[in-house]
């Protein structure tokens, strides 16, 4: 009975995750990602196609429901949708633009680190969103010699408190390399 | 402990399929010419401390049950795994818009402010001292059945059938807790606050709102039962609202506020979700300004046996059985065709339940001839409504209310 409702539990995880298609890469589609995947499954965007004004009062909607974006982040992803996943097919701009992007090499594994896990949709480097500057902890942790471990932590375990009282969310998944690569760069942007 | 262990188990074994499926996904991707994927697909942040995990909530789902969304946590099971009078726990639809919070029963206080002469703070055990009652209700997802419309909606893809059950609730009404309070003149709306929050902190709470006289009513309650037990947590542990016949949205869960409004509550969840327009509007057209916001469901029907593709013998016996409900009505008729909606009879109704419990519905006929026969059902309220074809389209896909039909083979004996 258990094992039956276990595998069942399991068959509906998997039956969601086929759900989850990746964005079309194109200009936007990594900070589409990094902002919409804090709330919600990415899948929520693939299945859409909707027009400009749609996608326009779509993200008045986000913006209402927490998303925290700059007008520059809120232009960029609203540009995108409309091209990638408008009401009509992508126009052959957007699928050159497309090819492009698959042809180019992947991009920068810290990059790739900050939008898996949408570090990007609290952190930016040089101002508050959210949380705090990557630029203000690194200078925070400038004179600690344990700096490199007590952040690691802070990343992998989530915590409140030391910036203010919004809580960041842990990030059990990552590997000792990850982490390690993300604690590197976050200290390296004084 | 145990529990705990078993579930990590769970959690470890469906990260590790996920796992292997995006990366048989991303093989795919590399081979694609087009290269349509991007380097990674990016799992979503983790969830924050205070929240049952998914994993959990779906282990104590029925087998046919699926997810469809994992974050937020929706899912369903269709029609032919809801034959029961009253719906199970474990078939009953989930449908959260921020995380499943994790809540301490013996630190929850339901407050009740606003228009009130006696603004109140009662301790769950408190409340519970209350007279309770127990009542079979129906509650169904305002976009239960979205997947059907053309052009598509955005929003949770809920298949045709499921995203609705019919439960039993144990509390106490909305209206004694208010009588206690002592609603003021001018009072026009109630609107409900829960303990579950977002990822990010930013995210707004879930609130509604209903009119007085719905909250007023003595079915809408305020409940910590369900089937006889306490409230499963994804379904509103420790304690919930049910505004039945409604869109479900109404009836939040995680109870902790509720506020008495002179009208209806201002926010993001009753401004730019659940809204309807009053007249039709062209498919795929914008929602007019002077939209309404959803309230009763209208008549709909389920048919829960059989199922689609099930095979049956010349010479054998078809049982239909089915499920009809209309939000602020009773079923006063079901019919069923068995040649796709050309000829009609009448099903046999069960006697009348509780007010807002669905009515269920059985049928019975020989087969006589081999072939693929198309089984429909179109209920009918006691004001006259009867379902369409297929309902009106609305830009945010809710209300689907078609006939049911589901196909099934006569083999040759």
């Amino acid at each position: 009975m258990r094992a039956a409702a276990a595998a069942g539990a399991l068959a509906a995880l998997a039956a969601s995750a086929t759900a989850q298609e990746p964005l079309v890469p194109g200009p936007g589609a990594e900070l589409t990602q990094a902002k919409c995947a804090i709330c919600h499954e990415i899948g929520h965007v693939t299945r859409a196609r909707l027009s400009r004004p749609e996608w326009e009062e779509m993200m008045r909607v986000m913006v209402q429901r927490g998303t925290p974006l700059t007008p520059d982040e809120r232009r960029t992803i609203t540009d995108y949708l409309v091209t990638y996943y408008g009401r009509e097919a992508p126009s052959p701009a957007a699928q050159a633009a497309s090819a492009q992007a698959a042809a180019a090499p992947a991009s920068d594994p810290v990059a790739q680190l900050l939008n898996r896990n949408a570090c990007l949709g609290c952190h930016a480097v040089d101002r508050r969103v959210i949380g705090p500057a990557f630029r203000e902890v690194a200078a925070r942790y400038q004179v600690d010699a344990a700096a490199a471990p007590k952040l690691a932590r802070k990343i992998k375990d989530g915590g409140q408190g030391a910036w203010g009282q919004v809580p960041m969310p842990p990030n059990p998944g990552l590997s000792e390399a990850d982490l390690n690569r993300l604690v590197d760069w976050v200290l390296a942007q004084r | 402990m145990k529990e705990s262990a078993r579930i990590n188990d769970l959690e470890r074994a469906a990260r590790s399929r996920r796992r292997a499926f995006l990366a048989q996904l991303a093989s795919l991707g590399a081979l694609a010419a087009s290269g349509r994927a991007l380097p990674q697909t990016a799992p979503p942040p983790a969830d924050p401390p205070g929240t049952v995990a998914n994993a959990e909530v779906l282990a104590a789902k029925a087998p046919s049950f699926s997810a469809h969304s994992a974050r937020p946590l929706t899912g369903s099971v269709p029609a032919e795994w809801h034959d029961f009078d009253v719906t199970p726990n474990d078939r009953m639809f989930v449908r959260n818009n921020l995380l499943t919070p994790s809540l301490d029963p013996g630190k929850h206080v339901l407050r009740v402010s606003g228009l009130v002469n006696n603004p109140l703070e009662i301790p769950l055990a408190e409340l519970k001292k209350m007279r309770a009652f127990t009542t079979q209700s129906m509650l169904e997802c305002a976009g239960s059945g979205r997947s059907a419309y053309q052009p598509r909606a955005s929003g949770t893809p809920w298949p045709a059938t499921g995203g609705m059950g019919c439960p039993t609730w144990t509390g106490v009404s909305l209206a004694d807790v208010l009588a206690r309070a002592g609603v003021r003149p001018g009072a026009a709306h109630v609107a409900f606050s829960g303990e579950d929050f977002g990822v990010v902190p930013t995210a707004p709470k879930v609130i509604r709102s209903i009119p007085l006289a719905k909250a007023m009513e003595r079915h809408t309650m305020i409940a910590w039962g369900m089937n006889g037990g306490d409230l499963p947590r994804v379904h509103g542990y420790p304690l919930r609202v049910v505004v039945p016949g409604w869109v479900g949205s109404a009836s939040i869960k995680w109870l902790s506020g509720i506020e008495v409004l002179d009208a209806p509550f201002k926010g993001t969840f009753m401004d730019d979700s659940y809204r309807i327009p009053r007249t039709p509007v062209e498919p795929g057209g914008k929602m007019p300004a002077d939209a309404v916001t959803t309230e009763a469901w209208p008549v709909k029907s389920i048919i829960t046996l059989p199922g689609p593709g099930d095979h049956f013998k010349v010479g054998g016996r078809l049982f239909v059985r089915g499920s009809a409900w209309a939000g602020e009505s009773g079923i006063d008729r079901v019919d069923l065709s068995l040649d796709g909606g050309k000829t009609w009879t009448s099903a046999r109704l069960a006697l009348r339940g509780d007010k807002y419990a669905w009515r269920r519905f059985t049928f019975e006929a020989p087969l006589d001839t081999p072939g693929e026969l198309v089984i429909v059902a179109r209920a009918t309220d006691d004001k006259g409504n009867t379902q369409p074809q297929a309902s009106t389209w609305n830009p945010l896909g809710y209300f689907w209310n078609a006939m049911p039909r589901v196909g099934i083979v006569v083999d040759k004996a």
